[in-house]
């Protein structure tokens, strides 16, 4: 999966978890200033996204920082996969 | 001069209404309780910036003979206008080792200037009171030589869980919120098949973690699929750490009408009282403010006065005295759940006691809540003031009181991205609004709203 790929499948994860439609997000879009997500959201969101790039995320394992943007989101996805495959 | 509020909570604390206290307005201690438990898998990281400036509210609950410890001295024109208030103010106590990434706590203890001077008060007859009790406050009491005025930390990390408030509730006879206590991943897995017929028709369950911090630990289960996801997280954690508890409890996700904040004050020697109660604002299980006094009839508020005096009951029996700030619910159909959650510390609404008293006449209704800001840089105390000066107060008893500062600019500490310019950051206004009726209130809450958007940058929008 392409780089530009896990963004997008951000995108519908956060579309999914915030029940609110965006358009294309560039990778220094910040999740909580931004986005308006909510802490409560995070797991829902770590969900979703298990769901859509069919990868097993140890939410322990990640570090709110990694939630600091769409791109430091996307950084962790891939070492995710890589780990997976 | 004390408040009568301070003076009462001082009486039952300590003995006598007349002790000095030194305040620590320590927001992180949940999360110092929830590091001994199991809770759901949620990443880890420290508390926001913004969340240990909130400590300044404790300037408002102090009176002039007392302290408070702050990692930050306080802005100087928002302690004038503090002052132009009307407000006695406590001697502000700032760690001469202050670093922004420890809690006050610890700077205290890495401080020994303001040990020594701690030492001094402790002398004199002065009491410590944190918001909530950890080991660390603990061992400021111990190292300071100030009494704690709360019960040890093995007492109130015990009586904070939320499977205890559920165990409480059921045992005093009182009406839980549907929904039971899980300590393990059997449990849990027992539990959310028991429920599957209701996740597959769209009634959505919420776990909960028995010491989740408040915006954290919290999830809401709206189908099967997402119930079996979770529990593939808890067995796949289960299966690295070689442990399979979970301390969560899990609830039907009731139609409310609104939240309750109660709180309670129990003396030492078991006597109890009902100090007020509030509606509390939330959104997706996150507090936003507090209206008083809450809409309830006659019968639902002796209802929340009886589940009162059973909490309290209890409490005591096991050890507590002190604050207890209990959340509850009225739902839909006017059904009262008056024990949603216990938080046997001080509460947000805590600190709101002394200014009420001061600034909200019999009769009228008030609004403590936080309006949202972003900034592209820190705001003078003055700019702040300026904007809220264009609020028109109509009438005599109508007031609008910033009661905390700190939080406006607290995230410009956090460093920028590297290498780029200043990114623009969140910040939160805290203010009291009194006026006549809700009405009134509501119009005036929208007022200040409009105020404080004038201070924000303006940004293109996601959504």
């Amino acid at each position: 999966m392409e780089r530009h790929e896990i963004v997008e499948n951000i995108r519908a994860a956060l579309t999914e978890v915030l029940m609110r439609d965006f358009g294309p997000l560039a990778e220094g879009t910040r999740l909580f200033e931004d986005m308006h997500l909510d802490s409560t959201a995070i797991l829902e969101l770590l969900m979703a996204l298990e769901d859509n790039i069919g990868i097993e995320v140890d939410p322990e394992n990640l570090d709110m920082d990694d939630f600091r943007t769409v791109g430091t989101l996307t950084d962790f996805l891939e070492r995710a996969r890589k780990v997976s495959s | 001069m004390s408040t009568a509020y301070l003076r009462k909570l001082k009486r039952a604390l300590t003995g006598s209404a007349d002790t000095p206290l030194v305040l620590l307005c320590n927001f992180e201690a949940e999360a110092q309780w929830a590091r001994h438990h199991v809770g759901l898998p949620v990443p880890s990281g420290g508390p926001r910036p913004v969340v240990a400036a909130m400590e300044e509210l404790g300037v408002l609950l102090a009176g002039a003979d007392d302290a408070i410890l702050l990692s930050r001295p306080l802005d100087p024109d928002y302690r004038d206008y503090l002052t132009r208030q009307g407000l006695a103010l406590p001697t502000m106590l700032v760690p001469e080792n202050s670093r922004p990434d420890r809690s006050t706590t610890a700077n205290v203890l890495d401080s020994p200037v303001l040990l020594d001077r701690l030492r001094q008060l402790g002398a004199a007859g002065a009491h410590l009171l944190p918001m909530g009790t950890t080991s660390d406050e603990e061992e400021l009491a111990r190292r300071s030589g100030l009494t704690l005025a709360t019960p040890a930390a093995a007492v109130v990390e015990r009586v904070n869980s939320k499977i205890y408030g559920r165990r409480l509730t059921e045992a005093a006879g009182l009406r839980p919120v549907p929904g039971v206590c899980c300590e393990t991943r059997q449990e849990l897995a027992e539990v959310l098949s028991h429920h599957r017929l209701r996740l597959e028709s769209g009634e959505p369950l919420v776990v909960k973690d028995a010491y989740g911090v408040s915006g954290k630990g919290l999830l809401v289960l709206e189908n099967p699929a997402r119930a079996a996801q979770l529990l593939r997280m808890v067995d796949r954690r289960a299966a690295r750490t070689g442990d399979d508890r979970i301390h969560v409890v899990v609830e039907e996700w009731l139609p409310k009408r609104c939240d309750l904040n109660y709180q309670i004050t129990i003396a030492r020697d078991g006597r109890a009282e009902l100090d007020f109660v509030k509606q509390a604002l939330t959104a997706q299980g996150v507090h936003q403010g507090h209206l008083m006094p809450a809409e309830l009839s006659d019968t639902q508020y002796r209802q929340i006065e009886h589940a009162a005096g059973a909490v309290a009951e209890r409490l005591s029996a096991d050890g507590y005295h002190g604050v207890v700030g209990v959340d509850a619910i009225v739902g839909a159909d006017e059904t009262v759940y008056p024990v949603l959650e216990i938080n046997a510390r001080l509460n947000m609404s805590t600190y709101q006691g002394g200014v009420t008293e001061l600034c909200q006449p019999p009769g009228t209704v008030a609004l403590a809540r936080h309006y949202p800001l972003r900034l592209a840089a820190p705001l003078e105390f003055d700019t702040v003031r300026r904007a809220l000066a264009t609020v028109s107060t109509t009438r005599d008893t109508e007031r609008v009181l910033v009661t905390c500062f700190a939080t406006v600019a607290a995230n410009a500490l956090l460093p920028v991205g590297a290498g780029g310019p200043p990114e623009p950051f969140d910040g939160r206004l805290y203010a009291l609004l009194v006026a006549a009726d809700r009405d009134r209130l509501h119009d005036l809450d929208r007022a200040v709203q409009a105020a404080v958007t004038t201070l924000s940058v303006v940004e293109e929008s996601h959504a």
